[in-house]
């Protein structure tokens, strides 16, 4: 039989002989070698998840982007203001919050494969109509919060870039909302991400500013209680802007509960790399900022210059980009998954592939988020870090809050069977719900006698 | 005539002026259309919960925010089981994912509505208002009754989120199984996994197997694993096997070998065949149920030949003519429209079209679901190197291949 290739079948299939295999064969998967009823047989179509190296490149790779991303503006404000003003002193906080963190991830990744729901769907089953509107309320004002601050971190990063903020928070509100609700925010996403790359700098910039290796050790792991409230008020900032895993139980998981267990691997390695990332982070910061004796970050700018030991000249430029990356970014993801879980909570429609006439609620909420985000980030005169690690501060009030839901529904049997927390489980979760909690009232408690004209902190 | 909302607010009084406070109530949920209510609830003075049959009710004044029972002690105490398959209005209706037929959606019941008098009450609709959701956290005072939101029980099916569920003997209108087929998937796809899976067990096979069919290629694994064994093969045995391959691909191997094993020869045999070929390829798109008969018959014959094979597979519209069943070399095609007009004698070569496109199982899938397209045929055959069919392309196979992602789970399949 000649062998030769056809064009696509113009001959009669007789006179075709036969279609031959392409002049250039595939190379082909080797695939798995299976006995079926005593069969050999080699099947390469099955679609399995890589194994091996292969597999850690694949949560390493999205797991690392994911990380530069999750520090958004407020995550980065907070971070270099905290180098800024306390030098190392801080990174003890960060290395305990890794462990918490981690914690909290998995728990959050597990009751999303137990249940295959969403937080605020789960507490209105479980507590009712009650509080379910109170969860809702405390989410509104967690997530409007830091909708805002996005939309400042885009009037920021363009005003590095040489663009009026007016201009540019105005713009960038439509532009999210244009690609959220015509659906091309898929593709535009990986470009934002590759633009957070630029925060892969930090570490590099962390080693490169030379920092005192001894101080950064004893940072580290030597806490230090300093009767300073600007001191506390940071402390709470940075459990409010590092543990924020409650946005993946926002969505629907896409895990089942029958083959859990390698992503609880994910949580722990996502948080400890996130949280290296933030330390390095702290560490530039500090070395530059601190060192120079310039303790108070007041604009992007000031936090640009942390990274001026490897950009040099051009830090503010690539700064101004990751940052308009990040927030861009979490610009878009905050304001839909809020409207996304608010939605599932009452009942209504949701999704972007609605049209407005079936989706009104969900529509209605998303535009409210991104329109008064992006008013309040307009108003003038605002101090641009204040209010970042402000409303990171509001997030760390928030937290406990939130932590009781989650940790009330992992522990009810009915809900996650044998994903069920642990007791090791939940001896961490509660020493972090308590190490939360006692941070927030501490802060809180100082703010009010303040308030009455007792001072409990020196500062 | 009242919100399950406002009669919750009402004392349960009895001839002796005994009075209780109303927890829940109950219904049958199966007793018909409109299930009556069947039971009060509420807690005796030591804080344990009890019931008392409707039939105890003698008058429900509104008003006074009252219900007239005849003797409060004639109650029984709440253990387990003695609940039976009775549900319970407060604790597992309101708040819980119902489906509502009617408007092809899932919603939450924020409130109920219910009509009838004291010797029957009827759960008639739910409420999935704002209004309905003011109305509850108000205790029943404020939050206008729009009669334009309620949904008519009629048309709702109530999940409880738990596959297990349907296994237990729960009860079950099953008037979602009315619905279209692409209807069911499309509600499927919009409740959590578990909803779903308790959906797709409670369908009959046939239709379960089409809602799984539609599904996004993540969920129907989700929804597939949390099914049992037994219902799972049956589903398998029904798939399309190129859909099935997709499906048993994904599953961890040794399942995989335990489904491959157990399922009928054929069908198994399918699978195994579609899966030797890497999901990029063509092979990995083509299904390989397919219609054919050998060339050297009279049309008459052939259409009695194919009287059997033409009952299952999902694409039938094209008839491919191969030179006999062992080799499977294909000759030609012959639509079904052709095949269905031509005259009895006719040989089936004389009218057959010999002039066709075919397709490589490993070239590009990609490539190959361009051609199917640009053919605007509604399927292209898949020929291997000794000129034998393998399967065919459908242009629904194809429009998944080449749709952009977001577009994927939406794009309708008819065909396959």
């Amino acid at each position: 039989m000649k062998k030769t290739r056809t064009a696509g079948g113009l001959e009669r299939v007789d006179a075709q002989e036969a279609q031959t295999l392409p002049l250039e064969p595939r190379s082909i998967r080797s695939g798995l070698r299976l006995s079926i009823r005593g069969r050999g047989v080699h099947l390469r179509g099955l679609r399995r998840p890589p194994k091996g190296i292969l597999r850690w490149l694949a949560i390493l790779g999205p797991g690392l982007i994911a990380t530069s991303a999750g520090n958004d503006a407020g995550g980065i404000a907070t971070y270099t203001q905290a180098g800024a003003k306390f030098g190392y002193e801080l990174i003890w906080v960060m290395v305990i919050l890794t462990v918490s963190f981690a914690v909290v991830q998995e728990m959050c990744a597990r009751l999303g494969a137990a249940t295959g729901r969403g937080l605020l769907d789960l507490i209105r089953e479980r507590f009712g109509i009650g509080w379910s509107l109170f969860a809702i309320v405390i989410i509104l004002i967690a997530n409007g919060g830091v909708t805002v601050s996005e939309f400042v971190g885009i009037g920021a990063a363009m005003e590095l870039l040489g663009v009026s903020k007016y201009i540019a928070v105005p713009v960038g509100a439509v532009v999210i909302w244009y690609l959220v609700i015509y659906g091309s925010y898929a593709k535009v996403e990986r470009i934002l991400l590759v633009m957070t790359l630029v925060f892969f700098a930090y570490p590099v910039a962390a080693i490169m500013a030379r920092p005192n290796w001894v101080e950064v050790v004893r940072g580290a792991f030597i806490p230090t209680f300093r009767s300073d409230p600007a001191y506390i008020f940071l402390v709470v900032g940075l459990l409010g802007t590092t543990i924020t895993p409650y946005i993946q139980i926002f969505q629907q998981s896409s895990l089942a509960r029958r083959h859990y267990g390698p992503e609880r691997i994910d949580a722990y390695v996502g948080a400890v790399f996130s949280n290296l990332m933030s330390i390095s982070m702290i560490i530039a910061t500090a070395a530059t900022l601190y060192v120079a004796g310039h303790r108070d970050i007041e604009t992007a700018a000031d936090a640009a210059r942390a990274l001026e030991p490897v950009m040099g000249a051009s830090a503010k430029v690539l700064f101004a980009i990751g940052l308009l990356g990040a927030t861009l970014l979490a610009g878009a993801v905050l304001p839909l998954a809020t409207a996304y879980a608010v939605s599932e909570a009452f009942g209504v429609p949701k999704g972007v592939n609605l049209d407005f006439r079936r989706g009104k609620v969900f529509f209605s909420l998303f535009t409210a988020l991104v329109v008064i985000g992006a008013a309040l980030a307009l108003v003038p005169g605002l101090p641009v870090i204040k209010l970042l690690v402000g409303v990171q501060v509001l997030n760390g009030i928030l937290l406990p809050i939130i932590l009781i839901f989650i940790l009330l529904l992992i522990n009810d049997k009915r809900l996650t069977a044998e994903l069920k927390n642990t007791r090791r489980n939940n001896v961490l979760a509660i020493g972090t719900l308590i190490l939360i909690t006692s941070a927030v009232v501490v802060m809180l408690g100082s703010q009010v006698l303040e308030f009455f004209g007792i001072k409990l902190f020196g500062g | 005539m009242v919100m399950f909302s406002q009669l919750r607010r009402c004392d349960i009084t009895d001839d002796q002026d005994r009075q209780a406070k109303l927890l829940d109530l109950s219904i049958d949920l199966l007793d018909s259309d409109y299930p009556p209510i069947t039971r009060l609830f509420f807690l005796n003075d030591k804080n344990k919960k009890h019931w008392l049959p409707w039939e105890q009710v003698r008058t429900i004044d509104l008003k006074s925010h009252r219900i007239g029972v005849q003797n409060l002690n004639e109650r029984q105490q709440l253990v387990a089981g003695s609940l039976g398959k009775d549900v319970l209005l407060g604790d597992d209706i309101l708040d819980a994912l119902v489906l509502d037929l009617q408007n092809r959606r899932a919603t939450r019941a924020n409130d109920l509505w219910l009509e009838g008098d004291e010797s029957r009450l009827e759960l008639r609709a739910a409420d999935t208002s704002f209004g309905g959701f003011l109305r509850r956290l108000s205790g029943g005072r404020y939050g206008r009754i729009s009669k334009s939101a309620l949904c008519d029980w009629r048309y709702v099916e109530f999940l409880r989120g738990e596959p297990d569920a349907v296994r237990n003997g729960e009860g079950y209108h099953l008037r979602v199984a009315r619905l279209p087929p692409g209807e069911i998937a499309r509600l499927t796809d919009m409740l959590p996994y578990l909803h779903a899976a308790e959906l797709i067990t409670l369908l009959p096979d046939a239709k379960a197997v089409d809602a799984l069919e539609v599904l996004s290629p993540e969920r129907q694994l989700q929804v597939f694993e949390e099914l049992e064994e037994e219902q799972a093969l049956a589903l398998l045995t029904l798939m399309a096997p190129d859909i099935a391959a997709d499906l048993v691909g994904r599953l961890p191997t040794k399942l995989m070998r335990r489904h491959l094993e157990r399922l009928p020869q054929l069908q198994s045999e399918r699978i195994i065949d579609l899966l030797r070929y890497p999901e990029d390829t063509v092979g990995g798109i083509m299904t390989n149920d397919v219609v054919f008969v050998r060339a050297n018959l009279t049309v008459a014959e052939a259409r009695k030949k194919l009287k059997q094979p033409l009952k299952t597979p999902d694409f039938v519209y094209i008839v491919y003519i191969v030179e006999n069943e062992e080799s499977r070399r294909l000759r030609g095609v012959i639509s079904l429209r052709n095949l269905i007009t031509a005259d009895d004698e006719q040989q089936l070569e004389d009218i057959m079209d010999p002039y066709l496109t075919t397709l490589n199982p490993l070239s590009l899938a990609q490539e190959g679901a361009y051609r199917v397209i640009d053919s605007h045929m509604a399927a292209l055959p898949v020929v291997g190197g000794e000129g034998q069919l393998l399967g065919l392309v459908t242009v629904d196979a194809a429009i998944v291949q080449v749709a952009p992602p977001s577009w994927r789970t939406q794009a309708p399949r008819i065909f396959s």
